[in-house]
Formats: structure tokens, sequence, C-alpha cells
């Protein structure tokens, strides 16, 4: 028996949502293997990006070894079934993007056809109307899913206050072991030959030396952009919001919905993100064609409770490190990329990132290079497939009541988005990927919620006679109107188990 | 507004062995208001993609689709199910390991933490000896197909199935005849394009012009239909494998028995397959091997060897032809994978199932998916000669990207990437490299036991007990079936 090797020193840089999530996961999963220390300063705020997620969040919480109700109450947390976006397409418009399916295939074709057919004959309601979650969430309704049936058509995820996810984890990672040291690095310290990050020092003095670095420095992304220069692919042509002006504000009415929104505004749009004790609201925009203090005035003018602070601005821009994982550096979070939020990807986007750097974890002290060339691969993957998707939700639009939607709607597209409209708009298919993040529901909601229509769908939709699946259609949907009566509103089901809850502030 | 594309009016398949009229049945399903015809071409020896009696479980739930019930195929084409493939001599003489199927035969669950955790949903690590429930039902000699409720003590176990090929294609037939499937019997003389990259008809001897909207490719090496449009580009695998030939022995004895063999000879592998009407030995053979050696490596005089080419067609679909089977990609049909691919490749045709007429974007995403399915399976037969002792022999063969990655992550780390539309599952292709002797590390999760391996241990003793009780003795089994 060979001696189990000395743990990795593992060091953690950013004491933000990202740097929590990290450093909690790797001394949780990988527990022997490693020591964790995190260095953070209480002088540098976190941007707490990310206060609506997706449903992987919930296995990561439960990974951990955190209790749902625990984490709801430290977070504010309310329910989330997906997505209302409303004026994307045109104004006036709006669909749900839900955790959730439509309808079900049927002969090996799948329902959009037959719903396109239905819909050309006259004889459908909305897309979104064959859909559980889309309709518990437009009700304001919410039960966990089940396993099997109807009632597992759907997934679920949290709207919670970002800025306090991170110090809930804080107190977990701590407990796991991670050692948390209060302090701004001052210098970066690099193996002369090598390149590989050394140590960190700190204004104190002390110095920080390790043999892995996670960059989660946010987007100043201190160890992988500037110390070790990696470059920035920018996506700003195709994503071009570049600000946030985020504002809190009281809640107007005692029931929220289970939804985040997001509604178009004439340089971006805006979020609307229900949690327990407030609305959170931002007005995400590009500041080439709105300046800062219009932004303010305008979220400020649209939102519907009171203020609770002023309009607080956050900057960033679109893209992402070539290479996230560089030398024995792996950034996580803003530090490796940036996508702005309309899908609320950030969180998702770091969970991914740490998911391969647990499968991808240096062995026996060493970072081979196939495993970082495997990470970089991966997690290219993942931003590419979301930032196509993303790119969608601006470019399909007939707006042109501004320059900025006039811009977005002209752009020209990535070459891999543009075979998948090309496939939608030609014959009403999907480009079929198992990996990455949106999957067959998510574009059609999108393609369908933004006007994209097929010009042809699958000759099969026509075989069966269309009374007898206009009878399907409306059994289902039937049984969607009864499950959805018979489920609790979200904020009886939420307020049920008092453990939830957080404490009026 | 979104239209209804036109229906085909008539859709030729050209090649009535098992492949074609399965594909007719297929097509009369989906499109009962169309034609099929099937069009005779002479059986092509090198048709590895149908010419033996088995497949993988991804045929089980097509057959089970297009309404060819499992139960009749034993009842009428001799069919017996396969739990394991057993490997001899990989990484030795004495080497031996059995691979099962299907996404249960990992018995830590490692998978589960890329499943439950998102992220890389189907990467995993998969140090772990395979264990798997159909290698305890195939040692013990007991299994009865799971009865299709969720938590049945046999649920988890998949299999292939093995038939006999001319009562199988016979089968297929009654059931094509049934749906209305026609025959031609005259033989194609002549293509006549359509002017737009495809065919517009063909020339039968004897019966004038069959014209057509969509003409399937099914007709074997030859690529019939596909080889007379011009754009058709082959992709040649030959420098990753080492093997140009099969060797066929005679049919051996019938045979009973839910584990198939696969032995290492200085030659390539040997392939047992065993069946109702008689065990098959089949020997993939790298070129300039003497008669002798062959019939030693095969252990029986070859009754015929027929020459390959592996590779693939570029596109299987151009203009409005689609190639399926062999006529679309040819190699060793090691394990039931060749028709695997042919299914899978039928599957993928009826998603994204034309109208009357093609489209130019649904051609090029069938074209990109087949491609992706046809590569990892030919990386899968690549990897039976990845192992030890084939390394040794032939050291020198070229690997695709793909399969260099997914060899490095599971030596050094026990993991297998996920690939898009590969044909295995990460737990299958991993229970085959240790099955071949590849040798693998364990990863980071598996060294930081958070595994609970004991637990899991424990647990997998448990349910192979329940499912030893539950599972008679297979010859058992079937008598009863076949008595009834």
């Amino acid at each position: 028996m060979s001696e189990r090797p000395a743990p990795l020193r593992v060091v953690v840089l950013g004491g933000g949502t990202a740097g929590w999530m990290s450093a909690s996961s790797l001394a949780k999963l990988l527990g022997p293997l490693v020591t964790v220390t995190l260095v953070e300063s209480e002088d540098i705020g976190i941007v707490g990006v990310g206060e609506a997620t997706l449903p992987h969040i919930r296995g990561f919480v439960e990974r951990l070894g955190i209790d749902e109700a625990a984490f709801m109450q430290a977070t504010h947390a309310t329910y989330k079934l997906g997505i209302d976006f409303r004026d994307f397409g045109k104004i006036g418009d709006s669909y749900v993007h839900p955790f959730g399916t439509f309808g079900e295939e049927a002969a090996g074709v799948p329902f959009h056809h037959y719903w396109l057919e239905l819909q050309r004959q006259g004889r459908v309601e909305p897309l979104g109307h064959y859909s559980l979650a889309v309709e518990a969430a437009l009700a304001g309704k919410f039960r966990p899913p089940t396993t099997e049936g109807l009632t597992s058509t759907y997934g679920y995820a949290y709207q919670f206050d970002a800025t306090l996810f991170g110090p809930f984890l804080r107190e977990h990672g701590k407990s796991l072991g991670v050692e948390r040291i209060e302090g701004k690095v001052v210098e970066v310290r690099q193996d002369p030959e090598s390149g590989d990050v050394t140590a960190l020092v700190l204004e104190s003095g002390q110095e920080l030396a390790g043999d892995l670095f996670l960059d989660c420095s946010g987007f100043r992304s201190l160890l992988l952009g500037q110390t070790l220069s990696e470059e920035w692919e920018d996506w700003s042509h195709w994503l071009p919001t570049d600000r946030a002006a985020a504002l809190p504000c009281s809640h107007v009415t005692d029931e929220f919905l289970p939804l985040t929104s997001a509604i178009a505004m004439p340089a971006g749009w805006r979020w609307r993100i229900p949690l327990q004790h407030r609305m959170g609201n931002g007005y995400v925009f590009s500041s080439r064609f709105l300046s800062e203090d219009e932004a303010c005035a305008a979220i400020l003018g649209a939102v519907d409770g009171e203020p609770l602070a002023d309009p607080r601005v956050l900057r960033f821009r679109a893209g992402r490190r070539k290479a996230s994982w560089q030398k024995n550096v792996i950034a996580v979070g803003l530090s490796s990329g940036f996508l702005e939020p309309l899908e609320s990807t950030s969180i998702y986007l770091s969970q991914m990132a740490i998911t391969y750097l647990i499968e991808l974890f240096p062995l026996d002290g060493r970072i081979d290079p196939r495993d970082r060339e495997e990470f970089n691969r991966l997690v290219d993957m993942e931003y590419d497939r979301v930032r196509d998707f993303l790119i969608l939700h601006f470019h399909a639009t007939t707006r042109d009541d501004s320059e900025f939607w006039n811009h977005v709607r002209t752009m020209a597209v990535p070459d891999t988005l543009a075979e998948k409209l090309a496939l939608w708009r030609e014959a009403g298919r999907i480009e079929k990927y198992s990996d990455g993040l949106f999957y067959d529901a998510s574009w059609i909601a999108v393609y369908l919620g933004q006007g994209v229509w097929p010009e042809r769908h699958d000759a099969r939709a026509q075989l069966p006679d269309p009374a007898q699946v206009q009878r399907a259609m409306a059994g289902l949907r039937q049984a969607i109107v009864s499950e959805i009566a018979a489920m609790p509103g979200h904020r009886e089901f939420l307020t049920a188990n008092a453990q939830r809850l957080a404490a009026a502030p | 507004m979104s239209e209804a594309r036109a229906l085909p009016q008539r859709i030729v398949v050209a090649g009535d062995g098992p492949l074609g009229v399965l594909t007719a049945i297929a097509l009369r399903r989906a499109l009962p208001r169309t034609e099929a015809i099937v069009l005779a071409i002479p059986p092509d020896p090198a048709a590895f993609a149908e010419r033996f009696g088995t497949a993988l479980p991804f045929t089980n739930r097509l057959h089970d689709r297009l309404g060819i019930e499992e139960e009749d195929l034993v009842r009428q084409a001799g069919a017996s199910h396969r739990l394991v493939m057993r490997y001899f001599g990989g990484a030795g003489p004495d080497w031996q390991g059995a691979a099962g199927y299907g996404a249960a035969i990992d018995p830590a669950m490692k998978t589960a933490f890329a499943r439950e955790w998102g992220g890389g949903p189907r990467n995993a690590e998969t140090a772990a000896p395979p264990r798997s429930l159909g290698e305890v039902l195939a040692a013990a000699g007991r299994f009865a197909p799971p009865s299709g409720e969720a938590d049945a003590p046999l649920a988890e176990v998949d299999y292939a199935l093995r038939w006999n090929v001319p009562a199988y294609r016979a089968h297929l037939i009654g059931i094509a005849q049934e749906l209305g499937v026609s025959h031609e019997r005259g033989r194609a003389t002549a293509v006549r394009p359509d002017g737009a990259g495809g065919i517009a008809a063909l020339a039968i001897e004897g019966s004038g012009e069959l014209a057509a909207d969509l003409f399937i490719d099914c007709s074997g090496s030859g690529a019939f239909l596909l080889s007379a449009l011009p754009g058709t580009n082959w992709v040649d695998w030959r420098p990753r494998f080492p093997t140009s030939c099969l060797a066929i022995a005679a049919p051996g004895p019938p045979m009973v028995s839910l584990e198939d063999r696969a032995t290492w000879t200085p030659l390539g592998w040997r392939w047992e397959i065993a069946g109702r009407d008689g065990r098959q030995a089949l020997l993939g053979v790298a070129a300039g091997a003497s008669d002798e050696a062959i019939a030693a490596a095969l252990g029986a005089e070859p009754a015929t060897i027929v020459p390959f080419a592996a590779g693939r067609a570029e596109a299987s679909w151009i203009g409005n032809v689609i190639a399926l089977g062999t006529a679309a990609a040819e190699l060793e049909p090691l394990g039931g994978i060749a028709q695997d691919l042919a299914h899978r490749q039928l599957a993928l045709l009826l998603e994204l199932l034309p109208g009357r007429t093609v489209d130019a974007a649904e051609r090029a995403e069938f074209n990109r998916r087949a491609g992706l399915m046809a590569d990892r399976a030919a990386d899968w037969v690549a990897a039976h000669y990845a192992g030890p002792a084939p390394t040794s022999q032939f050291p020198a063969l070229e690997l695709s990207s793909e399969l260099f990655r997914a060899l490095d992550q599971f030596t050094r780390r026990g993991r297998v990437p996920f690939f898009e539309d590969a044909p295995m599952l990460v737990q299958e292709f991993s229970a085959l490299l240790l099955a071949i002797g590849i040798p693998s590390r364990e990863g980071a999760l598996a060294r930081a036991g958070e595994q609970g391996g004991e637990q899991a241990a424990r647990a997998f003793g448990a349910r192979a007990n329940t499912a030893l009780r539950a599972a008679p003795p297979y010859g058992e089994w079937m008598n009863r079936l076949l008595a009834n």
C-alpha cells in the first residue's frame, strides 16, 4: 500500500457566490484529498448576481448536505417555475419559458408539430396552455413535481437574494473545514519557470502558498485575466447589454408568482424577481444606447412597489476567457466569463465548472495537461451553447422602435445559431444535443413565443383525424386545469413550512 | 403560419434483406398513406449490418415501437437473450471479463454524481469492476424477460437478442405484407437522376420505370443507389483496424446460453454467438493471414471469408437518397454493433422523416448525427483493439481523437467522457474497457471515498439475490414459452 499523498492545497480567491460554491464543494466532495483556503476581503463588495436560478441548483444544495428549508430561509428564497418574457418578439407579446415540457410526443412526432397543424386550422389554444409548468406559474400555484405522470413534467428552481447565498455557504463551508482568511491580495507570486501561481501575498504580509488556485475574483479576474493574461473572447457584438441598474422594492400584493419576469425595454430588458420580503428589479441595458442615469430613472419609473434603496449600477461585458483553466489557475464564475442574466445562467455556469473540475481534479498532486484541455473543452461548449440561446432572445424580434432593437434584430448571428434557426424555419425541428443546458422545450418556447414560425412542420402531423387530435389536446388541457385547481398557491405552499421563512426585515 | 409538408407518395427501399424489410415496416407505420416498395437486390455477403442475427438493446426498443413482438421472435425466429459478452484473452491468455448492458451496470452508481448534480449530465467516473445483474444471472443460467413493471426484480436488466436470420426475415416479411408493403423482384438496371442531386426513378428490367419521392438504400456494401450519385465520398477507417476480412465458420450445434464470447486470437477477435439453431463463429482477420492460421484461430475451417473495407459515407443522405446499414457504414460486426448502428440510423430517419420534398437543413442535420453515430460505433469496435493483447500485436493503429480521449481519461482516472449520439452508454463503454483488460485508475471522487463502496456492494448483493430468486432457469423458461 502506498501512502496517501499529501492533500492538494487549494486556494480560492474571492468570497462571492462562485468562491463559496467552489470552496464548499471541494471540501465536501474531495475532503481528504484537499485543504481549502478561501481569501476574501470585507472591503471588496460582491456582485451577487443570479437572483434567479435554474433547477440544477437543487442537486447542488442537496449534494452539499444542505437542508432545503434552511437554505430557503437563509436566502429568502421563493420557488421558480420559469421565466415570463414580455415584449421581446414584439411589444405586447408574452410567453413563459417553463422548467417543463409542452404536451407529449405521439407516434414518434413531437407535440409541437401537432400543435402547429391544429393552429393552422384554428383549432387550438396557445402553446403554453399545454404545459403544466406554464399554467401553474401564471396561476401562482406551486407544488413539487412527482416522478410519474402529468405532475412529473416540470422542475423547479429558486428565486433568492444572491447576496445572502455566499454568506450562507460561507458558514456551511467553514463547517466543512474551509479555512477563511480575511485580507486583500497585493501580489501574486509565480514560479519563474513554469509561470504557475505559487502564492498570494496579502496586505498584511501573509503569504498563502498553494498548489491549485481558484480565481473567483469576479470581473477583475485577478489571477486568470490579470496575472496570466488569458485572452478574452468578446461577445458584446452579439450580446450588447453591458450594464444593469438594480433596484429592490417592496411587494405590492400578498401573492407573488413562482415566476421570474423579463420585460423588454428600449435599450435592453428588466427583471422582476419576487423574493420572500421584496421584489428584485433591474434594468439590463446597453450603454451604447442608454446612459446610466437614464437607466436608473427608467427602472425607478418602472417598478410597482416602494423602492427600498437607490438604484445600483453593475457593469459587465459578455464573453469568456479563451481558456478557463490555465496553468494551475481555474476561473469559476465571472472571472471566467459572463453571459447576461436573461436566462438566469450565471450560477449554473459556476456550478457546471465546479462539477467538471471535480471530475477532472488533479491526481497525485499533478495537473495533467490533458485534464486541463478536457475541462476547457467542456466549459467552452457549455458557454457557447448558452450564448446561442441567449442571442436568439434578442435577435428573434420584429421590434424596430429603438436603436438597440434595430441593432440586435439585424446583426449577424454565430453560424452555430444560424444553422439551428434554418433547421427550425425550414422544418420545425430542433438541433439535438444532450450535453449543455437548454433542450427542445426551451428552444420551442422561445421560437414560438417570439414569433419565429417554421414555414413547414412534419408531414405526419396531418395523418390523424384533426378532431381526434383536438379532443386529445382538450383532454390534456382539462387535466392541466384540474391539476392546477388542486395545487396550493405559491405563498400558501411556501408558508406552510415555517422553517422555509426568513424573519421579516 | 406553418404548413404541414406534403406526404411522400411513394418510397422505394432498395434491398430486401432484413434491414430493407424492417425499414419498409417502419415507413409504412409512420406514413400509412405512402406506398412503400421493397426492391429485390441480390444478397450481399458483406452486409454485416444484417447478415448476422443479433444486435444490441436499442433494437429491442425499435422492434417494440414498430410492433415487432419479442415473444413472436422467440416463438417464430429462434430468438434468445444475451445478457453479457464475455471477453477472453484481452490482457493475456488467462484474462477474462464480462460486459453487460444498460445504465444499471454501474454498481457504485458513480454516474449519479454528474446526473444529479447538473453540468455534464452524462459524463461519469466509472472505475468500479463491472458488476451487473446480467452477469450474475448469466453465470447462474437464470433469466426471464422482465415484465415491464418498474420495480420488478429483473427490471434493471437490459439485454440483446439473437435470432435466426432467415426466420427473422420471413417474420418481418409477414408483417410488411400485412401493412401493404409491396415487393419489386425485377432487377434495377439504371438510375435516372432528378436534376437536383438525387434520383427520379429506377429502370426495372421488364417493368419499366419505378419513380419515387424518396429512395432508401439498404443494398449493402455496394451502396447501389448512393454510389450512383455525384458527390459521394467515403471516409476511410482502415488505418484504425487491423482486420480486412471476416472468416465465418459453418454453424455449430444448437446452444442456449445467456452469454456470448469473444476471444482474442493472433489474427483478431473471434466471436461466438450462441443460437437455438446453431452456434455461429466469426473471426475478424488481419491482412496476410494464412489459411492454416485462420482455421486455427477460428477453431474450424471457414465456410466463407468475406473481405470488407472499414469506412463510412461522408454523407449518407444525398439528394433524396438515404443510405442505411452497410450502404452507409462498413465495420466489423463485433458484438452486434453493425446492426445496432443500422437500426439507430433508421430511428434517426424516423425522427427527421422528410415530406414529399427534402429539406436541406433537415438533411444536413441527419448527416451530422448519422455521422456521429457511425464514428462512435467505429470507436466502439476500435476500442476492442486498444486492449493490452491487441495493441502488442497491432501497435500502429490510428485512434480517433474521441477514442484517444476516452482511453486516456479511462486509464488515468476511470472516467469515460460522454459523446453526442454515441451508441453506448458511458457505463457500457466503461464495462467493455474493463472486460477487455484495459487497466483503469480511480478518479478524485472515488479516491476521496465519497461513493460509499461497501454500502453499494451490499446493496448490489441483495439485489442480485432477489433477482436470482425471481428468475427461472433460462432453458425452463424457454421451454415453457414454446410449449404454450
